[in-house]
């Protein structure tokens, strides 16, 4: 007991030590100025599901939780809104202190009522409300607002993701009263308690926000205010930087752009890289002959050579890493000494291709040939649809791309009208509940294009989401990845994204992420002007 | 001259009852819909189908087609384009700022090519088979062959490299502030009037060399008339019919039609907004854009007409 006492004094001493010249180097003053390559449809964070509205809107509210805005690994729960919280011994209670002082833009104070408010619309939305991450919250039973304070959310069962699932940058906290008049009001109005107020939306042009000089965290935020810009055209984007029209783009840029921009601007320019919790997956139809065969599966992924296209890709597309389920280098992502041991990852690529070979040859499917569906997406669908199609073609396999422009293309994914497929998955946070979710079987998870039902896999799922230790976690995790990607070969793996943030050295306080949702608060942001 | 104004303004309203009729189907024969757009974009996994089944009933899209359209046209003759189906927006306010940008681009655009097409054109006529008629004809087609996105990519690098500059990002409307508007789109109106301009010198210099040989302009030279005289009472007039031609085709065609030059500028336009509302599957905004432009164009070219019966009297009389 004096051992923590002691390390928790030695820890907020060192805190003392350090927070003064921290805060001092911080400068007040200027507008942030981004572009944003999408458009937010609504101002709805509860029903939207692009970027494009958490650039330029998540700084005018506040979530219940946050992603501590210093973590470049992005999962570390944060106070926001809620200043303390804790879980019952069953895991099936959680209890969050609401700050008080808390106000919204026009005045009034934030209680427990309008997070649950929010929260219910979020989880149990009224006939005729979307709320695109309904789903996430099957667990919640209710959530309950005992006094101005305190709000307690009633889970069905213990769920290892729930904190994780209250970061989301989406879940901005409403006003109640307004909800009680008008469930749809916020999609046309914005009014949070964010350290930024609303000053105008011109549409397909600009968001512009202004210091909330009322802001709860005292001293904060640091900017005047911000212009989010939107800007469609990738090169209009480097441009803008270039031009220094622009500060930053949250989202990411080429290796080609990273380099234009350095050469062009020098020490102007810091780039900052992660790798980005978005992958590009290939579904097979198990519906499909010959899909339905694993030893097929198998050897489409024995074929690949991630170690060489991650080597030869970063150098001209948004990917790098070799990744199993987990973005690398995070908590439960899989060590690369164990990962190679995963069909498909081995080093060596002539013993794997053999191996592939065989397998076709054994399944009676050694000209394989078949359609290929991708996404008109240019970056990185093309270059890895060109990657993929080469490795295949030296197993002997045919492979006749189908390019299918992005509004209508989930259409043949979701009806099962294809062989193979390019898939998606994007996420917030890692956390393995969310992005192993993709992989069940189809009567539980509609997403999975792979159209196959899974048992094990399912029971591997849930036995890793509710494990007790993180090394019980792990040990199902690892399982879990064996059998979707090795054993099974349901679904292949493509390489992890990179995120290339080059922005203006004048940006301070902002720290890249593995994910292009978090971040964007602006309150701990300033400029070195 | 009333009548044939008459019947040209009869003429339209079929016309745009095709358009559509034409739109509305098309749309509908794509695969995927705007609820598809807005929710799996990002692959979505959490998503219910009950959801998706709710928004498609909100915007009307469980409705039979023959409803739908009725309902669309309905509002269309009452003037009221309805909600865009991505924002929820009323339409005149989706279309409001980028038809003011897309206009005022359109009209400079043109200048820029009127300026240099017909003095161009003519010199370039007069002078035939001289070095000035080479130079301008080398110019023309520099101008033809160079699509206007990448000549306004090359502005912006030229720009961005020698002066360390460009143009502001964000449209200012010419009264707020006319000097941050002419410099944002004094660039793509430069690049895409060059462009025009190449069309309207080359049709001009035609145009004038065949009027230059008509018996008429002989007989006028005959009587000793001034050269700067014949030009411009008698063989311009006659010059400029098909020249009024392109110059308003192409007119009606910038003001949809510059997809690729507002990206490279990031201009907040109708081209632009056109290619959004069709990748969203906007049934309504499409089909309210759709019906603006083929107004324009029946429009312009209704102008057009006016203006050829107005140079040439022997078509108000046939």
């Amino acid at each position: 007991m004096m051992k923590r006492l002691a390390s928790l004094l030695t820890v907020a001493a060192s805190a003392m030590l350090v927070m003064p010249a921290h805060v001092h180097a911080q400068k007040y003053g200027g507008e942030l100025i981004f572009p944003v390559p999408s458009e937010p449809p609504s101002y709805d964070g509860h029903r939207e599901e692009t970027f494009g509205l958490i650039h330029p809107l998540a700084p005018f509210y506040n979530t219940l939780l946050r992603v501590d805005p210093n973590d470049r690994g992005g999962t570390k729960p944060y106070p926001s809104i809620a200043e303390s919280w804790t879980a019952s011994a069953d895991g099936k209670t959680y209890t969050f202190k609401i700050r008080s002082g808390v106000k919204f833009h026009d005045g009034s104070t934030l209680t427990s009522k309008d997070v649950k408010a929010s929260y219910d619309k979020i989880i149990f939305p009224p006939e005729g409300v979307g709320s695109s991450r309904k789903g996430q919250y099957a667990d919640v039973a209710s959530v309950e607002a005992p006094d101005a304070s305190t709000v307690v959310f009633r889970l069905k069962r213990p769920s290892g993701s729930f904190i994780a699932s209250l970061l989301s940058p989406y879940n901005f906290i409403y006003k109640a009263d307004i909800l009680a008049k008008d469930m749809h009001w916020y999609e046309k109005n914005i009014m949070g308690t964010g350290p930024f107020t609303f000053v105008e939306h011109v549409k397909g042009s600009h968001v512009v926000g202004k210091k909330n000089a009322n802001y709860w965290d005292k001293g904060k935020p640091y900017l005047d205010g911000f212009r989010a810009i939107f800007i469609r055209s990738s090169s209009a984007q480097v441009a803008a930087v270039r031009g220094e029209r622009a500060h930053i783009q949250f989202r990411g840029f080429t290796p080609a752009d990273r380099d234009s921009l350095k050469a062009a601007l020098g020490d102007k320019i810091t780039v900052q890289e992660s790798p980005w919790d978005c992958i590009l997956m290939v579904a097979l139809n198990h519906e499909k002959k010959p899909f339905d065969d694993k030893r097929v599966r198998r050897a489409l992924s024995l074929a690949l050579d991630r170690y060489q296209a991650s080597e030869a890709l970063s150098k001209i597309a948004i990917v790098k890493s070799v990744a199993g389920v987990q973005v690398p280098g995070t908590p439960y992502a899989t060590p690369p000494e164990e990962l190679e041991k995963i069909a498909g990852y081995w080093k060596d690529i002539d013993k794997s291709r053999a191996e592939a070979r065989r397998l076709l040859k054994e399944a009676g499917a050694e000209n394989l040939s078949f359609t290929f569906k991708n996404r008109g997406t240019p970056m990185p669908y093309e270059p890895l649809a060109v990657w993929l199609i080469d490795q295949w073609r030296q197993i002997g396999v045919t492979v006749k791309q189908e390019v299918i422009e992005p509004a209508a293309y989930y259409t043949p994914l979701r009806s099962g009208d294809f062989q193979v497929a390019m898939d998606f998955q994007c996420g917030y946070i890692v956390e393995p509940d969310l992005d192993m979710y993709k992989f069940l079987s189809v009567d539980r998870n509609h997403a999975n294009y792979g159209r196959y039902t899974d048992r094990v896999l399912d029971e591997m799922y849930d036995k890793q989401s509710s494990a007790t230790s993180d090394e019980e976690r792990k040990k199902y995790i690892r399982a879990f990845e064996k059998r979707l990607l090795d054993e099974e070969a349901h679904y292949l793996m493509t390489l992890q994204w990179h995120r290339i943030i080059p922005h203006s050295s004048k940006v301070k306080g902002w720290t890249v992420t593995p994910s292009h949702y978090l971040n964007n608060t602006l309150d701990v942001v300033w400029l070195d002007q | 001259m009333l009548q044939y104004i008459f019947k040209r303004v009869l003429l339209m309203i079929p016309t745009l009852f095709g358009v559509a009729i034409i739109i509305f189907l098309l749309l509908r024969v794509v695969p995927g819909d705007v609820v598809e757009a807005r929710y799996m974009a990002q692959g979505s996994q959490f998503l219910s189908q009950d959801l998706m089944d709710q928004e498609r009933k909100k915007l009307g899209l469980d409705q039979p087609l023959w409803r739908q359209f009725t309902s669309w046209m309905g509002g269309v003759l009452r003037l009221d384009f309805g909600l865009s189906m991505w924002t929820g927006s009323p339409i005149t306010e989706e279309i409001k700022l980028r038809f003011a940008l897309s206009l005022q681009l359109a009209i400079m655009a043109t200048a820029v090519a009127t300026l240099l097409a017909i003095p161009l054109g003519i010199l370039s006529a007069i002078k035939q088979d001289t070095w000035i008629d080479y130079a301008v004809r080398v110019f023309s087609i520099a101008g033809l062959a160079m699509p206007s996105f990448w000549l306004g990519i090359l502005m912006i690098l030229g720009m961005l490299i020698i002066f360390k500059w460009l143009p502001p990002m964000v449209y200012t409307p010419f009264w707020v502030n006319p000097w941050d508007n002419l410099a944002q789109l004094i660039w793509p109106a430069l690049a895409v009037g060059y462009r025009y301009s190449a069309v309207a010198t080359r049709m001009m210099r035609s145009a004038m060399l065949e009027v230059l040989r008509e018996d008429y302009i002989r007989t006028a030279r005959a009587k000793g008339l001034w050269l700067k005289l014949i030009l411009a009472r008698h063989a311009l007039k006659n010059a400029l019919l098909p020249v009024i031609t392109v110059i308003g085709l192409e007119f009606a065609f910038l003001l949809g039609g510059l997809v690729v030059t507002e990206q490279v500028f990031n201009l907040n336009g109708l081209g632009l907004l056109f290619v959004e509302a069709i990748s969203h599957r906007d049934y309504t905004l499409t089909q309210a854009l759709v019906l603006i432009v083929a107004s324009f164009f029946i429009f312009v070219n209704f102008a057009t007409d006016i203006a050829y019966a107005w140079l040439d009297p022997r078509i108000r009389f046939r």
